[in-house]
């Protein structure tokens, strides 16, 4: 079986026709949700959180039986995740979509949990160290989108779980748990 | 001088004629315990060979099936009824039932698929699948015999042969002569252009349109536009092993 990166393909990306929008709706719905699916799961596996439209995406094309999706297909699939919750245009010309292969409340989730097992619930940390110091290695917080960091960060801060303040970088923002 | 018929003669013709009644009554009685009494044999040695036999018929696909023709040579069905002597001896009634509701559960899965349209050998190998479990092993004869008792339910499961192969349609759907001869033409590579189903079959290029938009209508051709050439490929997953890949996903 086909793999890319970690992730092995389902039988239907060698398909020929599940790359050719389907006309008929329940055809069609069939196809949208494999889709969905793949695009999650190859997101969650390789860790991407933005698919430019306009870019080469290794999943929206495949060389062995030469096919590739087209852009009206890309944004069909896309637009999909989106009603789902599952993804977000980034501009309104949707050409760039975040994928959120976790929900911002997920996301959430797991940063309180990353708090409770390293014991961090009165410390001081910057946004940075969240998402590529040592502690956040291995877990799903590591290399994670800055976007959708502040996001879940921010619903955390209208909890009343954490304080987000400007550190003394420009760049960079502190967060101080308070669980 | 010829005898004119008397009260005598009368008399030994019905006597005559009773004793032959007798008699034929008395034969045709011994004629029928004979073969009474030899049905009966017959039957207890079927019921002994079976009983003999038992773990072979369940377990053993190809014996079973030799099994079933005996029975239907001799007018008995071990699956007519879910009672008495047979379904208590080998318990095959229950085997087909379960096969039965496997095989409707394989066909809703696979469905939003093929359209309701499936290969009996893809059917057959997903029903394998599923039943890694169980000891006994499951030939295309066994699901064929299923799939005749989910008729009384008159759900439309229905066995149609197209080509050489035997498909399981599991929706009311009307195939016509036809839609079938587009399956026979897409075995060969899975798909068919309109081009090839004009030339190919000669018909006119209205025809073959729409044969294909109806089978594309009912969820059973999915296209494919993006082969180099440009031409739209109608493929069936009903006639490629692609259709046990996403069913067996989704299972």
């Amino acid at each position: 079986m086909q793999k890319l990166g970690d992730l092995k393909l389902p039988h239907f990306f060698n398909y020929p026709p599940y790359f050719t929008l389907q006309p008929v709706r329940d055809t069609r719905e069939k196809q949208v949700q494999l889709w969905k699916e793949l695009i999650l799961d190859y997101c969650r596996t390789q860790k991407i959180f933005v698919i430019g439209l306009e870019e080469d995406f290794p999943l929206f094309t495949n060389s062995v039986i030469e096919r590739s999706l087209s852009h009206e297909a890309r944004v069909a699939f896309l637009s999909a995740l989106v009603s789902d919750g599952r993804a977000e245009w980034m501009d309104k010309g949707h050409r760039k979509c975040l994928i959120l292969w976790h929900r911002i409340q997920e996301w959430a989730d797991l940063i309180l949990r990353f708090v409770k097992e390293n014991g961090l619930e009165d410390s001081v940390m910057t946004v940075e160290e969240i998402r590529s110091g040592t502690e956040s290695r291995g877990t799903d917080l590591h290399g994670m989108d800055r976007t959708v960091l502040m996001r879940a960060l921010k619903q955390l801060e209208n909890k009343g779980k954490l304080a987000i303040f400007k550190g003394t970088s420009a760049d960079d923002e502190g967060v101080k748990f308070s669980l | 001088m010829r005898r004119r018929p008397g009260i005598g003669g009368l008399q030994n013709a019905v006597v005559a004629r009773d004793q032959y009644r007798l008699l034929g009554e008395n034969v045709a009685k011994l004629r029928t315990d004979l073969m009474k009494e030899q049905l009966t044999t017959f039957r207890s040695q079927l019921e002994d060979f079976a009983r003999k036999h038992k773990n072979d018929i369940r377990k053993n696909p190809a014996f079973r099936s030799q099994f079933h023709e005996m029975c239907a040579k001799v007018g008995v069905d071990p699956l007519a009824s879910n009672k008495g002597f047979w379904a208590e001896l080998l318990g095959i009634g229950d085997f087909y039932y379960e096969l039965g509701v496997q095989i409707v559960e394989i066909c809703l899965a696979t469905r939003p698929h093929n359209g309701g349209l499936i290969n009996l050998e893809e059917l057959c190998k997903l029903l394998c699948q599923r039943r890694k479990g169980a000891r006994e092993t499951v030939s295309e004869d066994d699901c064929l015999r299923a799939i005749s008792k989910l008729k009384v339910l008159g759900s439309g499961f229905e066995v149609i042969s197209v080509g050489k192969r035997k498909l399981v349609r599991s929706v009311p759907t009307e195939l016509n002569k036809d839609h079938n001869e587009i399956l026979e033409l897409a075995q060969a590579q899975g798909f068919v252009t309109v081009e090839e189903v004009e030339r190919r079959l000669s018909w006119s290029s209205g025809r073959a349109t729409d044969a294909l938009e109806t089978l594309l209508d009912e969820g059973l051709a999915m296209i494919d536009d993006g082969h180099r050439d440009g031409r739209r490929r109608y493929w069936f997953p009903c006639v490629s092993s692609i259709s046990s890949y996403v069913g067996a996903d989704t299972l």
